[in-house]
């Protein structure tokens, strides 16, 4: 494939609106994981949320046939299990990696077990309904902005209104202010009168919204089968995001957005079978997450300060 | 804080206490486990004796179970010693497929056909286990510096570097090491180079001697030498480490080594034992559950190798349960899930008591009196 | 006439301890009262209770004659109660502004934040009380100084009338705490409430104008400052005459064993800690480093071992240059250390105590050539530990975390003065600790001082200095204002080169 092709525009234009279609689940799960972060918590367990999450929308919108009930399911479910994962953080004071990572497992082991007494044994399983793409009256046929921006399904711009909601919450309310002092120095905030215990539960419980609608995204307007493996580590592609986001919303949408790209460029180029090794590009963006959290770059910690740190009321 | 909820100050300790607080972690788990099994229909003890006597109780299945248990242990010793040395480190998955890797090219190149082959297996394995252990090491090595050098979290960076691994790996096999055929994949590895199997008529390889032997050298290095007394002390405390002359930085670095090391051999004995070819998706999870298995060993690594049986039978225990009955083998990853929950929850039982006096609405005898 | 704050017969147990054993303490309007105990005494656990963080088990709290629950620190915030911990409650990323209005609505979900109003607020407040203080500014680039003062801006906004301040001159310098007190004492003729929680003697003498002194859970005595002495408070809250007075031998003083010449260093965030300190500490003589905590005393003592980089300088031990050594090497060769920070630098409070006896010489307790732990040498090296420093512990196997703090610092002094070293830094070794350990630590320093050991002691504690030292360097913003004999030193000198003001004439 020659360069001219590669620069082409109807190349473009479809690696670029995949890019955009690919963005949202991560974005919505990273968004959520921003707020638990910024509390203190590293949430490793939305993985395993996320896979809840699109499990509640399968089978809700199998049953139903109405996808909003679908992403309503999944909501409950990602709430649901990280009351779970909470009270591990909060009241168990277990180390969050240790919580997180065997939530997963759980997770992978109850997915599969649900689906199974749901469905029963069946061959061939059936797609769900699922959201259909907007054209925002003609405004998709456009060409170019058309498929780019003008013919995702209504998840996708409700994900980036909410990076503008969560980003005006976390910085100019009360409560962001609180979430955001728990996460840097959590025995100020109980002396200020803020109930750490509460204030982490809560973000715990974003976060697992935020997961759980990501899965609810990526079953009703991706994917429309469930598998045990749909999720393929995009939990852990959120949490890389929000580093690369240095923890503030608008900056997560752009790494976000990088991330996808990337995939989205590696599946066209395995597409049109070029030479290039597809798994650099992959690798990139966690290449790139590593370099911003490795301290090569100097400058001082950009994590909240109790990151990953139980907190012990004295 | 509801009142009749009080704290325990300090917390209740004590061999007695872990083992009746595991204890009760397995009852709960296998409990709950049996209510999954009623709800699909099974007799609940039908079940656990088919899970438990596959596992354990055929020597075919025993074999099965040491299979799996061997990369899970050395996979939970890279983290004990890892943990231990205050690397909280969770790049296992990384370690296993580029140890794999490692282990692929060695044994391609010591075969019949391989550039200093053929060698024979008593010069061939120190050689590879080597070989691995130093590209694995040195793989994890490099988040150890970052760690140790730049103050870089490891615990993230670690996360992160798994899937450069998995992709790096996914690349020489379609690439670089891949053999003609539609498959991306390497090529087979010569039988000579194959671990041999230990228990007649089963699958079970030399893969869990390796492990047996790597936690008798992680348990001497740490309980009884004077360098693993000064990792212990950096895990623990690093600033009291500095203050006693202990190179912090350095004893990181070697727990950083050693950890990504037995990792790479998880994959080396996997490679050399059942999959004998590199392929794509081999690690599969298990650099994860490694680190489950450790926790639940309490990070002691003479209990890592037992552990890593017991979960591996589980496992294998699960699929012939699901053969014979058709029982979702996913209710043992349920099982295996809920027994760790279950342990790290005990620890609010060692913090916590429930003052019963109090449910039931009787004064407190402790404020009444003046 | 009714006092602003009433508690009356407090009490509050936790497992194996009375912390405070019917305490009653009464603060009049406006009236600068001083709560005085040793460590452990039970005044931070009442001043808890007073703020909701902890619950009293019996006992009544009256605010302005009225019985009040206080069952949480939202509670005592509504009632006008303000605390100032000795540790400041400050969120270092967010600005003076942001941690001002931390807490104060109700935090739900929605609750927009108008931080121009409260900028606004606090501006006007600062200027009031002559606080200085720009309310946009980040926390993390503020002096200590500065933070006390936005503490205080923390409670003046949300208009505490009784003020809480635990310990509060600890971090500052003469002139820093000549301003904080006159701050409180404007802040009281305007009729707000001032408790100062503390255990120095002068300041109450200073500012308050009673004292309720506080010793093992009971109250010893409330008296009015004007009615007392110093001494008659050190008596009621030791429970003894208390004659801390150092018994020392003469000096035999040999020749100079530890010399620094030079030093510098920058700390990690550039600024300087360290500038150009020279001093030689001889045989046979205790050298006193005194000074207002936080100008460089701690990074002294970590280059001289080198746990810190140094820009230039030297330091030599016997006329050997140990500055480029590390710090196991500089540990064999010479200087014993004694860190501030018993539990997080001078032990490790998970290891037993026979695997913290051994810290430092665990390539010396082994068998076979170094490689393995000798575990009969270990146990036997603790045992002697032990008995020689009388430290009482459960066993050695029992966890050194658990020791009291005396017995810790016995067992981390036992084990440095075991090395025999030639020279021993010792810092801030009583902190925290009760007077019966006090006096066991200066006995040992004097020991060690006659059998012919060079010590630098670093001490924030006056008193200590001039009870130990030989000669007492004083230092200020990392340097050396100046040495001076002992003979001629009195605490108002000493005071005054604290602040930075260079001796008239010295000897």
């Amino acid at each position: 494939m020659s360069l001219d092709h590669l620069l082409s525009s109807a190349f473009l234009v479809t690696w670029l609106a995949a890019a955009v279609r690919l963005t949202g689940p991560v974005l919505l799960a990273a968004l959520g994981e921003t707020f638990t972060e910024r509390a203190g918590v590293l949430n490793v367990g939305i993985e395993g949320t996320i896979l809840l999450g699109a499990l509640a929308a399968y089978l809700v919108s199998h049953a139903t046939g109405a996808p909003a009930l679908g992403l309503a399911a999944a909501l409950a479910a990602g709430l649901l299990s990280n009351l779970l994962l909470a009270f591990l953080y909060v009241i168990v004071r277990a180390s969050q990696v240790v919580a997180g990572i065997v939530f997963n497992g759980l997770a992978v082991g109850i997915a599969s077990f649900t689906y199974r007494i749901a469905m029963g044994e069946v061959a061939s399983p059936e797609p769900v309904a699922m959201f259909r793409p907007l054209d925002f009256g003609g405004l998709g046929r456009l060409p170019v902005v058309g498929p780019i921006l003008f013919s995702h399904t209504v998840l996708l711009y409700l994900t980036l209104a909410l990076v503008a909601v969560a980003s005006y919450v976390l910085f100019r309310t009360e409560f962001g202010l609180r979430l955001r002092a728990v996460g840097e120095n959590p025995k100020a905030a109980e002396a200020a009168g803020i109930s750490v215990a509460h204030t982490r539960y809560v973000a715990t419980l974003i976060s697992g919204a935020g997961a759980g609608l990501a899965g609810g995204y990526l079953m009703l307007s991706e994917v429309g089968l469930f598998r045990d493996t749909i999720v393929a580590g995009q939990g852990f592609i959120a949490l890389a995001i929000v580093i690369l986001g240095r923890w503030t919303p608008w900056k997560a949408m752009i790494a976000a957005f990088a991330f996808a790209a990337a995939q989205a460029l590696q599946l066209s180029l395995q597409l049109f079978g070029t030479g290039v090794p597809t798994q650099l590009l992959l690798a990139l963006p966690y290449l790139l997450t590593i370099l911003a959290i490795s301290g090569l770059l100097g400058g001082r910690a950009v994590q909240p300060a109790s990151l990953m740190i139980p907190y012990e009321k004295s | 804080m509801p009142r009749f909820i009080e704290r325990r100050n300090p917390p209740a300790d004590g061999p007695a206490i872990f083992l009746l607080s595991v204890g009760l972690s397995l009852v709960a788990a296998l409990l709950l486990g049996g209510v999954l099994f009623a709800i699909v229909g099974a007799d609940p003890l039908d079940a656990f004796a088919t899970l438990f006597g596959e596992a354990f109780g055929t020597w075919r299945g025993f074999g099965f179970s040491l299979v799996k248990a061997a990369p899970l242990a050395l996979i939970a010793l890279g983290t004990v010693v890892a943990w231990r040395s205050g690397f909280g480190y969770l790049g296992f998955e990384g370690c296993f497929v580029v140890g794999a890797a490692a282990a692929t090219a060695i044994g391609l190149a010591a075969g019949p056909e391989g550039a200093i082959g053929p060698l024979p297996f008593a010069l061939f394995l120190p050689l590879a286990l080597l070989v691995t252990f130093v590209a694995a090491g040195v793989w994890s090595g490099l988040v150890g510096a970052l760690r140790a050098f730049y103050g870089g979290n490891e615990v993230l960076i670690s996360l992160m570097s798994n899937y450069v691994g998995l992709l790096f790996v996914q690349y020489l096999i379609s690439g670089p090491m891949r053999a003609p055929g539609g498959l991306p994949q390497s090529d087979r590895l010569a039988p000579e180079t194959w671990l041999p199997f230990i228990l007649p008529g089963t699958r079970a390889h030399a893969g869990i001697l390796v492990a047996l032997v790597a936690a008798v050298l992680v348990w001497g290095l740490l309980r009884r030498t004077p360098y693993g007394y000064e990792m212990i002390v950096t895990g623990l405390n690093p600033a009291a480490a500095r203050y006693a002359g202990i190179p912090v930085k350095r004893r990181i670095l070697t727990a950083a080594f050693l950890a990504g090391g037995f990792g790479g051999l998880a994959g080396l004995v996997e490679l050399y034992g059942v999959q004998h070819r590199l392929v794509d998706g081999m690690s599969g999870g298990v650099g994860f559950i490694g680190i489950v298995v450790a926790l639940l060993a309490r990070l002691d690594p003479l209990w890592v190798v037992p552990t890593a049986i017991l979960y591996g039978g589980m496992t294998v225990g699960a699929d012939a349960m699901q053969r014979a009955t058709g029982t979702p083998s996913s209710i043992t990853f349920i099982l295996q899930g809920l027994i760790v929950l279950f342990v790290l929850m005990s620890e609010v039982l060692r913090r916590y008591r429930l003052r019963l006096d109090l449910i039931a609405g009787k004064p407190d005898p402790e404020v009444q009196r003046p | 006439m009714t006092f602003h704050l009433e508690m009356r017969e407090i009490v509050k147990r936790f497992p194996g301890v009375l912390a405070n054993d019917r305490v009653s303490l009464t603060v009049g309007h406006g009236e600068i009262h001083a709560l005085l105990g040793e460590n452990g005494a039970g005044k931070s656990t009442l001043m808890q209770i007073l703020y909701g963080l902890y619950q009293r088990d019996s006992g009544e709290i009256r605010i302005d004659g009225e019985a009040v629950p206080l069952v949480d620190t939202t509670e005592a915030i509504g009632r006008g109660i303000g605390m100032i911990h000795q540790e400041f409650m400050l969120v270092r990323t967010l600005s003076v502004t942001e941690n001002i209005v931390l807490g104060l609505a109700g935090g739900r979900l929605g609750g927009r934040l108008d931080l121009d109003a409260a900028s606004a607020r606090v501006r006007a407040l600062s200027e009031r009380h002559g606080l200085a203080i720009d309310p946009s500014a980040l926390i993390e680039h503020l002096p200590i100084g500065v933070q006390q003062r936005v503490e205080i801006l923390k409670l003046l906004y949300r208009d505490a009338h009784l003020m809480i301040l635990d310990e509060p001159t600890a971090v500052l310098t003469p002139q820093e705490k000549d301003g904080l007190f006159a701050v409180l004492r404007a802040l009281a003729a305007e009729g707000r409430s001032i408790i100062i929680v503390t255990h120095k003697l002068h300041e109450i003498m200073d500012l308050a104008s009673r004292v309720t002194v506080m010793r093992d859970g009971r109250v010893t005595a409330c008296v009015e400052t004007a009615a007392t002495s110093e001494r008659e408070l050190a008596r009621l809250m030791v429970g003894r005459d208390v004659e801390l007075k150092a018994i020392k031998t003469p000096q035999l003083r040999g020749p100079a064993v530890l010399s620094v010449d030079g030093l510098t260093a920058h700390d990690a965030a550039g600024l300087l800690r360290l500038s150009n300190v020279s001093l030689e500490v001889h045989a046979g003589e205790i050298l006193g480093i005194a000074g207002v905590d936080g100008n460089g005393q701690p990074e002294l003592a970590q280059a001289l071992l080198g746990l810190c980089e140094t820009d230039q300088g030297t330091i030599r031990l016997h006329g050997t240059d140990i500055s480029g050594l590390t710090t196991a090497e500089r540990r064999a060769l010479g200087p014993a250390y004694i860190p501030a920070d018993r539990r997080h630098v001078g032990s490790v409070p998970e290891l037993s105590v026979a695997d913290n006896a051994a810290l430092g010489d665990q390539w010396r307790l082994t068998r076979i050539g170094g490689l393995v732990r000798d575990d009969r040498a270990i146990h036997g090296h603790a045992t002697e530990l032990v008995r020689r420093f009388g430290v009482r512990a459960a066993g050695l196997d029992f966890p050194a975390g658990k020791l009291s703090g005396g017995n810790l610092q016995k067992l981390i002094l036992a084990r440095e003065i075991m090395r025999e070293p030639r020279a021993l830094v010792v810092e801030q070794p009583t902190r925290g600790l009760d007077v019966g350990a006090i006096e066991t630590v200066w006995a040992e320093l004097i020991a060690q001082r006659a059998a012919g050991k060079a010590i630098l002691l670093i001490s924030a504690e006056l008193e200590e200095i001039l009870n130990l030292a030989d000669r007492i360097a004083v230092m200020f913003e990392g340097r050396i204002v100046g040495i001076v004999s002992a003979v001629d030193a009195n605490p108002e000198t000493i005071g005054l080169m604290m602040a930075g003001r260079e001796p008239v004439e010295v000897g």
